[in-house]
C-alpha cells in the first residue's frame, strides 16, 4: 500500500520537478557576460521610446561594454511600481523623473545627486535652460540634468475656425476677463453650435443641445485648465516651494470660476460629463469627433492630435491673456539615476549621453519633445514644420510669464482631492470656493503630516 | 403556433438578445482593431471599419514584441494550469474523503485566505520573492499559484463531495487503496470539474494584471496584460493598438474554452452506477 | 449527502459502509473512534493525506499564510514601501476609526454586492435552467454567453468607458431610439455605482451560469421525470427539487462570489478610479490607493484586516445558513 502512496508522492514530485524546470529555463540572469554591464532605463511614454531607442542605439556603438534596456511601464503604475521595486531593492539604474514625485523620491533618498559628478566630470550646465536646471536643484543637490520641457498651448480644429470665420492669429491674440468674457468668450461663442445652428449669444439657443462647443477643457489636476487660468489671472498654488496650498486665494477662485462659466453661464464650454476624467473621451477624440473646436493642450499630445486629425485639419495657436496677462504651465522631465545602482561610473555616463545635447537633438528632431538644451528648440519646431504644423506657440508661450509644478510632498493627497472637488465643480454640483477651501485644508493637511 | 412552440421562440428572442449583449462589447473591440486613429476617433463604436485596416495588427507585432507577450503568457498559463489540476486534485480528495487530524480546520483555514484582500497580500509576497531573488523570473510568476489555489481545492472538493460513496467504498472493501480510488474512479469520473478548473486557472492566469505588473520587469517576462498596460500612457493612449492588443489577446482563450467546453457541461449522462 | 463533520445523516447506512465511514453511525464524532480501530491503519491514512495536501500545503503556507501575517504584522507599523518600518502599535487601528473615507468605502462595498450578487444569481440561474435543455445551437449559445468573463479588464474598461459616454455612447444611443435620455452615467454620483455593478454583472453572469449548469446536470434526470409523472407542476419541482440538489453548486458559487464582490477592484481601476466623488470607492480600490498611491501600507494593511473581518463574518453566515438545510442521497 505505502508502495501506491509513495508512486503518488513520486508523480506529483514529479510534475512539480517539470513545473520547476521549465520555470529554470526561464530565469533571470541579470549579470553578462564577459565585461557587459547592463543598464535598465525607465520611462512611461511608448510613443517616446522609438526616439530614444534611437539615442541608446548610439550610445552603444560609443560605449561597447554598456547595454541598455529601455522597460516600458505605464503612466498608471510608473509610480508605484518604482516604488515597490524600491521595496524590493529591483530598480532600473535610471528612470523619468517628474516634478510632482520629485518631493517624494528625493526625500526617501533613492535619487543620487549628481553634484559631484557634473563637477568632476566639468559638465556646462549652462547650455541647459536655468528655468528648469533650478527646479530640478535644491541647494547644493541637483537631482537631474534636464532633458526635456513642455508647456500648453490652444490646439484648435481648423475646419471649425474656418467655418466660424476666425482665422489662426486671431484666435492666438485673445483675451479674458471674469467680467464679461473678453474677445476670448466672444470668439468662443462663434465657435459654439446648437443642435439648430444657433450660437450662445443668439435668441433661441439650446443650451441642453449643443452639437459643437467652442472649447474642451479637460485636465485631471488643473495642469491643462485652470492652472492656466490661474497664471494668467496672478493666481499662485504655493505660496513657496514646499509650502502651504493657496488655492483658495481671490485669484486662483476667480480663474476656476471663470472656467465654470465658461461651461455653465456663457455655455462655450464642454462641461464635465464630457470632459471629466478618468472616464472622458481624451482631448484629440473630442477635437477629431469636433465635440469642441478648440482644446488646451501640452505639447506632449502632438502626435495624438496628429494621429486622430487629418494633415492641415488642427493647429497650435497661443493661450488667450488674462487679467494680468499671458501664461501658462511649464514643466520638464529629468533622468534620475537610482541612488542604489550597482554601476555607478555606467549610469553617470548614460545619463551625461541622455542630456547631451548630440542625444537630445536625436530626441527633438524627431518632435518628440522640446529639448532641455534652448539652442535645440528650433529642430523640434522644423519636425513640426515638416509635418504641416506651426507649433512656436508652445515656445512663445515659454518665454513668457510661466509657472512651474508645485513641488510639495503632498502631491498624491493634492491630487486625489483636486480630481475629486474640481469634477464636481465641472459638473455645476459645487461652488468654485467651496471646492478651493476644500482642497486646500485637504492638501494643507497633508503637508503638515508631511505625508 | 402551438404554446410549446411560442415559447420557444420567445426564449430563443431572450437567449440570443442576451448573447448579444455578451458578445457586442467584443464585436466593438474587434471592429476597432480595424481601424486607424482617426476612424475610431470620428466614428461611432458600432460603425463597422471602412476601409479596414491592418496596420494595427502589423504595428503590434513589429513595433511591440506581441508575440514574446503570448508566448510568455502561454508558459506561464500552461504552467500554472498543469499544475492546480493535478495539486488540487490531490488535495481535494484527501479534503473531501479522507479522515484525517486538521482536515476540516485546514480546510477552512484555506477558505478563509480567499477572503484577505489580495491587493495587500501582494506586497509582503513580493519581498518573500525578492529574498528568494526571484523578482523578475517566471517562477516567481508561477510558484505562488501551481500549488493550487483554495479557490480550486473548494471548487473539486465541492464536486467530489458529490460522487456517491458506494462507487468508493465497493472499492476499498475489494482492498483497493487510496491512489488507486483516486486515479480509477474519482478521475475518471471528474472531467467536467478537471475542465472547468483548467479553463477557470488559464484564463485567470491569462488575465492577471497586478502581480505580473509588480514582480516583473524586463522584455523576457512580460506577459501579455503588463504588454498591454503599458501602451497607456499618461494622457491619451493609443486605443487603437490597445484594442487590437486586447482582442488577439482575447483569441487563445476562446480556444482553450472551446478546447474544454463540451467536457465542462457533459451531456446528459449519469454517474457509474446506473 | 450527509456532512461528516456534524455526523449528522440523512441517508440511511448503505451497503459496503466498512471503514470508511465510521462517524455515520456516530452522533457526535467530528473523529474517527480510534479506539475501535488498529492504529496503524489510522496513521497510514494520516500519512497518505497529508502526502496528498503536502504540494498545496507547502504553497498554501509559503505564499498564502507568509503575506497574510506579514498583512496583520504590517497593520502595526507605519511603512511607506522604502524606508523601515516604524512600530506604531494600535495607530493604524484608530486612524481607522475616525475614517470617514474608509468607512464611505466600506459602505460603497456593501452597496456594490446587493446590487451585483442576488441579480446576477438569478440571472445565472435563469439562463442555466434554459440552456440545461436540448436546444439548437445550445453549446454556441453558451460559449457566448460565458466570453465576457475571458475579457481582459483593459479593454473592457475602454470599450464600457465609450458605451456610457453620454454623447456617443451605444447606451444612450439605444436609449434615445426609445426616447429615453439617459442620465449621466459615469459622472454622476448616483448612477456611477449602478454602472459599475451592471459591468460585472455583464461579465461574470456566464461564468456564474457554468457552474449552475455543471450543478443542474448531475442531477439525475429520473427525479424529475418521476415526479411529473406522478403530477408534480413543474414549479413545484424546481422549488422542491430542483433547486434543493442545486445547494452544492449553489453554495459554492454563492460564496465564492460574494467573496469575489466584497473585493471588487478591476472594474473600478479601469472605469472610474474611484470617482466620480468617492461614490465608487470600494474597500479594495481605497486599500490599493493607500497602498500605492499614498504609500501608507501599514494603513492599507489594517483596512485589508477590517474588510476580511467582514469578508469572514457574511460568508460565516452563509455558512450557517447552507448548514442548516441537509441535501438528500440520489439513490
Amino acid at each position: 500500500m505505502f508502495n501506491r502512496v509513495q508512486k503518488a508522492l513520486a508523480t506529483s514530485l514529479a510534475c512539480a520537478g517539470a513545473i520547476g524546470l521549465t520555470a529554470a529555463c526561464g530565469s533571470s540572469s541579470g549579470s553578462g557576460s564577459g565585461g557587459t554591464v547592463n543598464l535598465s532605463y525607465m520611462i512611461w511614454d511608448s510613443g517616446e521610446k522609438p526616439a530614444y531607442q534611437k539615442s541608446i542605439d548610439q550610445f552603444e556603438k560609443s560605449h561597447p561594454n554598456i547595454k541598455v534596456t529601455i522597460e516600458v511601464v505605464a503612466w498608471a503604475q510608473y509610480w508605484s511600481k518604482l516604488q515597490t521595486a524600491a521595496a524590493g531593492k529591483n530598480m532600473p539604474d535610471l528612470f523619468w523623473d517628474h516634478q510632482a514625485y520629485l518631493p517624494q523620491l528625493a526625500k526617501e533618498g533613492i535619487i543620487t545627486n549628481l553634484a559631484d559628478d557634473i563637477k568632476s566630470s566639468k559638465v556646462d550646465t549652462s547650455v541647459y535652460d536655468q528655468k528648469l536646471l533650478a527646479e530640478w536643484t535644491n541647494g547644493s543637490t541637483v537631482y537631474g540634468l534636464p532633458k526635456d520641457w513642455d508647456t500648453i498651448a490652444t490646439i484648435y480644429n481648423s475646419a471649425d475656425l474656418t467655418a466660424a470665420g476666425l482665422t489662426a492669429a486671431q484666435l492666438g491674440s485673445l483675451s479674458w476677463n471674469p467680467t464679461d468674457g473678453g474677445t476670448f468668450v466672444a470668439a468662443l461663442q462663434k465657435l459654439t453650435v446648437d443642435q439648430n445652428g444657433k450660437h450662445p449669444n443668439q435668441a433661441g439657443f439650446d443650451a441642453a443641445h449643443v452639437k459643437q462647443y467652442g472649447i474642451a477643457l479637460e485636465a485631471p489636476n488643473g495642469q491643462q485648465d485652470w492652472w492656466d487660468f490661474g497664471v494668467q489671472n496672478g493666481c499662485k498654488l504655493q505660496d513657496k516651494a514646499y509650502g502651504s496650498w493657496t488655492v483658495n486665494s481671490a485669484a486662483c477662485v476667480q480663474a476656476i470660476a471663470f472656467e465654470q462659466d465658461l461651461m455653465y453661464k456663457w455655455h462655450v464650454a464642454a462641461p464635465g460629463t464630457v470632459t471629466n476624467t478618468p472616464n472622458a473621451a481624451s482631448l484629440p477624440q473630442i477635437l477629431a469627433k469636433n465635440e469642441a473646436a478648440i482644446t488646451f493642450d501640452g505639447d506632449w499630445d502632438l502626435t495624438s492630435y496628429q494621429a486622430a486629425l487629418p494633415a492641415g485639419g488642427w493647429g497650435v495657436a497661443a493661450l488667450p491673456s488674462g487679467p494680468v496677462g499671458a501664461g501658462t504651465v511649464y514643466n520638464g522631465l529629468t533622468d534620475a539615476i537610482y541612488a542604489g545602482t550597482k554601476h555607478p561610473a555606467e549610469a553617470w555616463q548614460l545619463e551625461q549621453w541622455l542630456a547631451s545635447a548630440a542625444s537630445e537633438k536625436i530626441v527633438t528632431d524627431s518632435g518628440t519633445v522640446w529639448s532641455g538644451i534652448p539652442s535645440l528648440n528650433s529642430g523640434f519646431i522644423a519636425a513640426w514644420k515638416a509635418k504641416g504644423v506651426d507649433v512656436s506657440a508652445f515656445y512663445t508661450g515659454a518665454q513668457g510669464t510661466t509657472i512651474g509644478y508645485p513641488l510639495t510632498l503632498s502631491g498624491t493627497a493634492f491630487n486625489t482631492v483636486v480630481l475629486k472637488d474640481l469634477n464636481q465643480v465641472w459638473l455645476d454640483q459645487m461652488t468654485p470656493k467651496a471646492a478651493a477651501d476644500d482642497v486646500t485644508s485637504v492638501a494643507n493637511a497633508a503637508v503638515a503630516s508631511g505625508s | 403556433m402551438t404554446t410549446t412552440a411560442i415559447r420557444r421562440a420567445l426564449l430563443y428572442a431572450v437567449l440570443l438578445g442576451g448573447a448579444l449583449i455578451s458578445i457586442a462589447p467584443y464585436l466593438m473591440t474587434v471592429n476597432a482593431a480595424f481601424k486607424n486613429t482617426r476612424s475610431l476617433f470620428s466614428t461611432q463604436a458600432w460603425t463597422p471599419a471602412s476601409p479596414a485596416t491592418f496596420s494595427n495588427f502589423a504595428a503590434l507585432w513589429s513595433q511591440y514584441d506581441m508575440s514574446g507577450f503570448l508566448v510568455h503568457t502561454l508558459i506561464v498559463a500552461v504552467a500554472v494550469t498543469a499544475g492546480q489540476v493535478v495539486f488540487c486534485s490531490l488535495s481535494a480528495y484527501a479534503f473531501a474523503r479522507l479522515e484525517f487530524p486538521g482536515r476540516d480546520l485546514l480546510f477552512w483555514a484555506f477558505v478563509a485566505t480567499m477572503m484577505v484582500p489580495q491587493i495587500v497580500t501582494l506586497v509582503p509576497l513580493f519581498l518573500i520573492m525578492s529574498h528568494f531573488g526571484l523578482i523578475d523570473t517566471y517562477r516567481a510568476l508561477i510558484l505562488p499559484t501551481v500549488f493550487g489555489t483554495p479557490y480550486g481545492i473548494f471548487l473539486v472538493r465541492q464536486y467530489f463531495r458529490t460522487i456517491p460513496m458506494d462507487l468508493e467504498a465497493a472499492a476499498r472493501i475489494d482492498g483497493a487503496s487510496t491512489w488507486t480510488i483516486l486515479w480509477r474512479i474519482m478521475l475518471p469520473l471528474s472531467r467536467p470539474i478537471m475542465a472547468t478548473l483548467a479553463t477557470v486557472t488559464f484564463i485567470n492566469s491569462w488575465n492577471n494584471l497586478l502581480w505580473p505588473l509588480m514582480v516583473t520587469s524586463s522584455e523576457r517576462t512580460t506577459v501579455v496584460t503588463v504588454g498591454i498596460s503599458a501602451l497607456q500612457g499618461q494622457y491619451a493612449s493609443q486605443l487603437n493598438i490597445v484594442l487590437t492588443a486586447a482582442a488577439v489577446a482575447l483569441l487563445p482563450l476562446i480556444a482553450v474554452f472551446l478546447l474544454f467546453q463540451r467536457h465542462i457541461v457533459r451531456s446528459i449522462a449519469l454517474t457509474g452506477m446506473k | 449527502m450527509t456532512d461528516n463533520r456534524e455526523g449528522l445523516t440523512t441517508a440511511p447506512a448503505r451497503p459496503g459502509d466498512g471503514p470508511a465511514a465510521p462517524t455515520r453511525e456516530r452522533p457526535f464524532a467530528g473523529r474517527p473512534a480510534r479506539s475501535r480501530r488498529p492504529r496503524r491503519r489510522n496513521l497510514r491514512r494520516t500519512v497518505e493525506a497529508y502526502l496528498l495536501i503536502g504540494p498545496s500545503l507547502v504553497g498554501f503556507l509559503l505564499f498564502l499564510v507568509a503575506p497574510i501575517l506579514g498583512v496583520f504584522a504590517l497593520s502595526l507599523f507605519s511603512w511607506n514601501l522604502i524606508g523601515t518600518p516604524q512600530f506604531v502599535g494600535l495607530a493604524n487601528y484608530r486612524r481607522l476609526a475616525s475614517d470617514g473615507e474608509a468607512w464611505h468605502a466600506l459602505t460603497n462595498t456593501v452597496y456594490y454586492v446587493l446590487l451585483n450578487i442576488p441579480l446576477q444569481t438569478v440571472l445565472a440561474l435563469a439562463l442555466a435552467i434554459a440552456l440545461n435543455r436540448k436546444l439548437r445551437g445550445g453549446k454556441v449559445l453558451r460559449v457566448l454567453f460565458v466570453l465576457p468573463w475571458m475579457a481582459m479588464p483593459v479593454a473592457l474598461g475602454i470599450i464600457w468607458n465609450w458605451a456610457f459616454d453620454p454623447r456617443s455612447g451605444v447606451v444612450d444611443h439605444l436609449l434615445s431610439l426609445v426616447g429615453i435620455t439617459g442620465p449621466n452615467w459615469l459622472t454622476s454620483t448616483g448612477w456611477a455605482m449602478p454602472v459599475i455593478a451592471s459591468v460585472n454583472i455583464w461579465q461574470y453572469t456566464g461564468y456564474t451560469m457554468l457552474f449552475l449548469l455543471a450543478g443542474l446536470q448531475a442531477i439525475p434526470q429520473h427525479l424529475n421525470e418521476a415526479a411529473s409523472m406522478d403530477g408534480v407542476n413543474a414549479a413545484q419541482r424546481f422549488f422542491k427539487i430542483t433547486l434543493p440538489l442545486l445547494r452544492p453548486s449553489m453554495f459554492f458559487v454563492l460564496v465564492t462570489n460574494v467573496i469575489g464582490s466584497f473585493q471588487l477592484f478591476d472594474t473600478v481601476f479601469v472605469m472610474t478610479q474611484g470617482g466620480p466623488g468617492d461614490s465608487t470607492t470600494t474597500m479594495n480600490y481605497y486599500i490599493y490607493q493607500q497602498a500605492f498611491q499614498f504609500f501608507h501600507a501599514g494603513y492599507a494593511a489594517t483596512l485589508a484586516i477590517v474588510l476580511f473581518a467582514l469578508i469572514l463574518l457574511v460568508t460565516a453566515g452563509q455558512f450557517l445558513y447552507f448548514r442548516k438545510r441537509t441535501v438528500y442521497d440520489f439513490s
